[in-house]
């Protein structure tokens, strides 16, 4: 039926607004920190363009669609995950980008979209509360996702696409007992993942966030010139392109990791809270579309990607002032990286496919 | 139906399990804000001031030390300006190929292309300076300045070097510079409440400090304040820019009271002989003369001195660095009559119609130990005015076997013997003033009677500077009062020392100075040879230390042959009588006579201060 309304256009003016905005702050705010550097503002004006454009044209197709074809979806991008472990670009140790000769394209990013999405497809036509075999599956291909990417090695991310797969499965109703028993297993064999699954130098992020004096200039060099950025921004902050910490070099990774660390310290309080009142405003909105969703498959890939989007918002804010230990965690639609910033305008792509399309009797 | 239910269930399920997520992550959220307000907010000042400190970078500059002057306004010691060639590496493309440049105009040895070679990357990526070539001389700076142009980023810094100039004549007198440790330059930076740091020099030698002398003595005030330059920096401590600058302050100039030339003439009448001179201004204590022999040059110690010649002037028997002056002990000897004269008449053992018979020694009644004179036959029938003038052993063994030892020794303390008698003078000893207690204390002998016949001729163990010899001449020369010495006067003067006194009046100084002026002029006066040289009437008492005791004459002559067994000579000398205005003491180590060695010297030095 729909079909024959092709004329359609299928439009949240809420959440597209929203994100127009945040990614034009972005811009603006990447333009001092990556030092007044044109080229790299404009290369990233370039992905925004393209990712919004993207975003509409991803929220054209109806949701059946993303649901019939989740499974090619996730098979190429685990594909791309194995294709990036061999012949990926080597970059200070780490595997994570494949050169498609335009752009270098992060495969992690891709999987972390396409697992959810199909995780939600493959619970659509199963009875919920989730039962223990599915469960057991899911978590199989969750585990062999994650550690695909882990190995890399990329633990910020590694992580937040286990999160999100974890998302769907507790959404979906995963039993409150086995919560409970993964928890205490969990917590039983953090020795183990201390000791085996951790790589030194992650070890040492975690022992710098317990006591980051121990070694301000070295392992610590990182979160105290953050800290510093931030609190020396104070309530107004020293204003546009004027923060020292980041136009002197004290802070590393101004245009990814700690790009916010730059924007407290150029804009204060009130701007970190402006900043916060924009994601929160899509975090509220992709709650409201998730509770009106029109069926399972929907409800769920739009609880899961907003999810995702959360947890990345803050792990990257959370690493910034010292709560939690530095993972490489780019901040949705402000950080530098093409990779990052379209994976997350194809996530509100679909959101919006989801939300827009309304089928007269939902299940 | 059951459908329905199921599908109202699960959507209920979902929903409530949505929102304990969100509701999780709010939490989280409020947290993080929390995090951001503490950091932003309440702790805004200490992350203000921390982001200030990281972009600053202060930098010391030092300041000139003060220039050092005579007492006619001559400079003893300058900063004198050296040339070293500096780059700056961060605008130098090639320095390799610049380097090959400047080999023909300025030679470089092969540690000096070391050096730059070692430091080059690290000064360009830091915008600092680095010197390539030191005291560059006029030759190739006239040679480099006319091809200054070809060398952009090249250039000639004057740094300044410490020079006396006079560096043999003033070795322990104002003394010299050297590098400073750092503890000591810690707290020099405290007073001023700055830090040890990076610092733009201003001598060659970097951190200088007064070792020794009035370099020492008076280095707070030589030294100066430290300025500073406080830039921005990067990250990586690039210097950016110069954001403020507080302007160094350099060293007050010190104006001594030491006269270059009366100190030339001591140099050259002591002529590298072991011994000392000083000579002081009576009138106000003023240090003008003031030698050790011998000596060294303090520039080569303060600007560089190789391992070996270091150690070869340490090790050197006469011991140059070594102050006689304010540290050498001499037995005062016979010139210690004068004040036991004066104790005779303040005790009123004696008076100046006092006779005695002089046989030329002297029996201790106790234990009839025999003190010997110098004299063989002894000088008959005697009085206090001859025996100062022909110095009489028996007549003061048996003035000093009358007194009262703690009386004598409480006189002689007056004289400034025992204590020290200047005020800004470098290390200087007490010699040593000895009484019956020190004598049970050190050497574990009760004080015999004996003990007190010897200090009667200031042999034994009394011991003094010749530093306290000249305060005891001008004491002397000053009647009884006189002011502490000093090498820098300032408004005020130093404390004034009182002999304190009863029973010595205007006419007993008059009539002692007589008898020290008859040691020079009358025909039998010890230093009677003195009367060729003199220019000015002068009153002296010499002295012979004797430093192996001897029975006769035929044993000195054997013990003598080993120089330093041999008799040290000294004299202690004022005039122009009969109002002096200036005191001097000479020791001469193994010079034997008093009168006739270290006289000359005192005169030589008094016939000049005089002569104006």
């Amino acid at each position: 039926m729909n079909k024959l309304f092709k004329s359609k256009i299928y439009f949240d003016q809420y959440l597209f607004i929203a994100i127009t905005l945040l990614s034009i702050m972005g811009l603006v705010f990447l333009y001092s920190a990556s030092q007044e550097n044109f080229e790299t503002t404009f290369k990233q004006s370039f992905f925004v363009i393209f990712g919004l454009i993207l975003m509409f044209a991803l929220s054209q197709p109806d949701p059946d669609f993303y649901k019939n074809n989740s499974l090619i979806f996730l098979v190429l991008s685990i594909l791309l995950v194995i294709l990036t472990l061999l012949i990926g670009k080597e970059v200070n140790g780490a595997k994570r980008w494949l050169d498609l000769g335009l752009f270098t394209l992060q495969s992690s990013e891709v999987i972390k979209i396409s697992l959810p999405v199909f995780l939600a497809a493959y619970l659509y036509d199963k009875t919920l509360p989730i039962n223990l075999s599915h469960t057991f599956i899911a978590l199989i291909l969750i585990f062999f996702v994650v550690n695909l990417v882990r190995i890399q090695p990329d633990l910020g991310t590694s992580l937040v696409i286990f999160i999100a797969g974890v998302y769907i499965l507790f959404l979906a109703g995963l039993s409150w007992r086995f919560i409970g028993v993964s928890f205490g297993i969990f917590i039983l064999s953090l020795p183990f993942i201390w000791n085996n699954l951790l790589m030194p130098f992650q070890r040492q992020r975690v022992l710098t966030l317990l006591d980051p004096s121990a070694d301000p200039y070295g392992s610590g060099w990182n979160i105290t010139q953050s800290k510093i950025a931030i609190g020396s921004g104070g309530i107004q902050g020293k204003g546009y392109q004027q923060g020292s910490q980041a136009h002197l070099d004290f802070l590393p990774e101004t245009e990814t990791d700690f790009i916010f660390s730059v924007i407290a310290e150029e804009f204060g309080f009130i701007g970190v809270c402006i900043l916060l009142l924009v994601f929160f405003f899509i975090l509220f909105r992709c709650l409201y579309l998730a509770l009106n969703a029109r069926d399972r498959f929907c409800r769920l890939t739009i609880g899961g990607l907003s999810l995702l989007f959360i947890s990345t918002i803050f792990i990257n804010l959370a690493m910034v002032v010292g709560i939690i230990p530095v993972v490489g965690m780019p901040l949705p639609f402000i950080s530098k990286g093409g990779s990052s910033l379209l994976s997350f305008y194809i996530a509100f792509g679909i959101i919006i496919s989801m939300a827009t399309h309304k089928k007269l009797m939902q299940k | 139906m059951i459908d329905l239910n199921r599908t109202v269930s699960e959507k209920k399920n979902f929903f409530n399990r949505l929102i304990i997520i969100y509701t999780f992550f709010g939490l989280l959220f409020l947290y993080f804000l929390y995090k951001t307000f503490s950091l932003q907010v309440s702790s805004y000042t200490d992350y203000e001031i921390a982001a200030l400190e990281n972009k600053t970078r202060e930098i010391l500059v030092q300041p000139r030390r003060g220039i050092i002057f005579d007492r006619n306004g001559k400079i003893l010691v300058n900063n004198v300006p050296s040339y070293n060639l500096i780059i700056s590496p961060s605008q130098i493309d090639d320095l390799d190929s610049l380097l090959d440049q400047i080999q023909p105009i300025v030679s470089l040895s092969d540690e000096d292309i070391d050096y730059v070679n070692k430091n080059y990357q690290s000064r360009a990526k830091l915008n600092r300076e680095l010197i390539i070539k030191r005291n560059l001389t006029i030759e190739e700076i006239a040679k480099f300045e006319i091809r200054q142009h070809r060398f952009p980023g090249v250039l000639i810094d004057e740094r300044y070097v410490r020079e006396n100039l006079y560096p043999n004549l003033f070795s322990h007198s104002v003394g010299y510079v050297g590098n400073i440790d750092d503890n000591k330059l810690e707290e020099i930076l405290f007073e001023q409440e700055l830090q040890p740091k990076e610092t733009i020099f201003k001598y060659s030698n970097g951190h200088l400090i007064g070792q020794t002398g009035l370099e020492s003595v008076y280095d707070s005030d030589l030294r100066g304040s430290f300025g500073k330059k406080i830039y921005e920096v990067d990250a990586s401590g690039k210097l950016l820019r110069e954001i403020e600058e507080v302007q160094e302050l350099d060293g007050k100039n010190i104006y001594t009271s030491l006269d270059l030339e009366t100190q030339k003439v001591a140099y050259k009448q002591l002529n590298n002989r072991r011994g000392a001179v000083v000579a002081v201004d009576i009138r106000n204590g003023a240090i003008v003369s003031y030698l050790s022999s011998p000596s060294f040059s303090v520039n080569k110690i303060a600007n560089g001195l190789s391992n070996k010649e270091f150690q070869k002037l340490l090790n050197d028997k006469n011991k140059p660095f070594f102050d006689r002056a304010a540290q050498g002990r001499y037995s005062p000897a016979s010139t210690i009559k004068p004040a036991i004269g004066l104790y005779g008449l303040e005790s009123k053992i004696i008076n100046w119609d006092y006779f005695i018979n002089d046989p030329g020694f002297f029996i201790l009644p106790e234990d009839e130990r025999i003190f010997r004179g110098w004299k063989k036959g002894g000088h008959g029938n005697i009085n206090l005015n001859n025996a100062i003038i022909e110095s009489s052993n028996t007549f003061f063994f048996s003035l000093a076997y009358k007194s009262d030892i703690n009386e004598l020794i409480g006189f002689l303390s007056n004289f400034g013997f025992g204590k020290n008698i200047c005020v800004d003078c470098f290390l200087p000893d007490k010699g040593l003033l000895p009484n019956p207690k020190w004598k049970m204390n050190n050497l574990n002998f009760g004080w015999a009677k004996g003990d007190t016949v010897n200090l009667g001729v200031g042999q034994g163990y009394m011991s003094a500077t010749p530093l306290q010899l000249a305060y005891y001449a001008a004491l002397l020369a000053n009647k009884g009062t006189l002011n502490e010495f000093s090498f820098v006067q300032d408004g005020e003067g130093t404390e004034k020392n009182n002999l304190i006194s009863i029973n010595i009046n205007d006419n007993d100084w008059e009539k002692i100075h007589q008898s020290m002026i008859g040691v020079i002029e009358s025909p039998k006066g010890t230093a009677k040879r003195l009367r060729q040289l003199r220019d000015f009437t002068i009153a002296a008492k010499s002295g012979t230390v004797e430093l192996v005791s001897t029975e006769t004459k035929e044993d000195y002559k054997i013990i003598r042959e080993v120089e330093e067994q041999r008799d040290h000579a000294i004299i202690v000398a004022f005039g122009p009588m009969p109002n002096p205005k200036y005191a001097v003491s000479v020791v001469i180590e193994n010079g034997e006579s008093g009168g006739s060695v270290a006289g000359p010297v005192a005169i030589a030095v008094l016939n000049n201060l005089l002569k104006e």
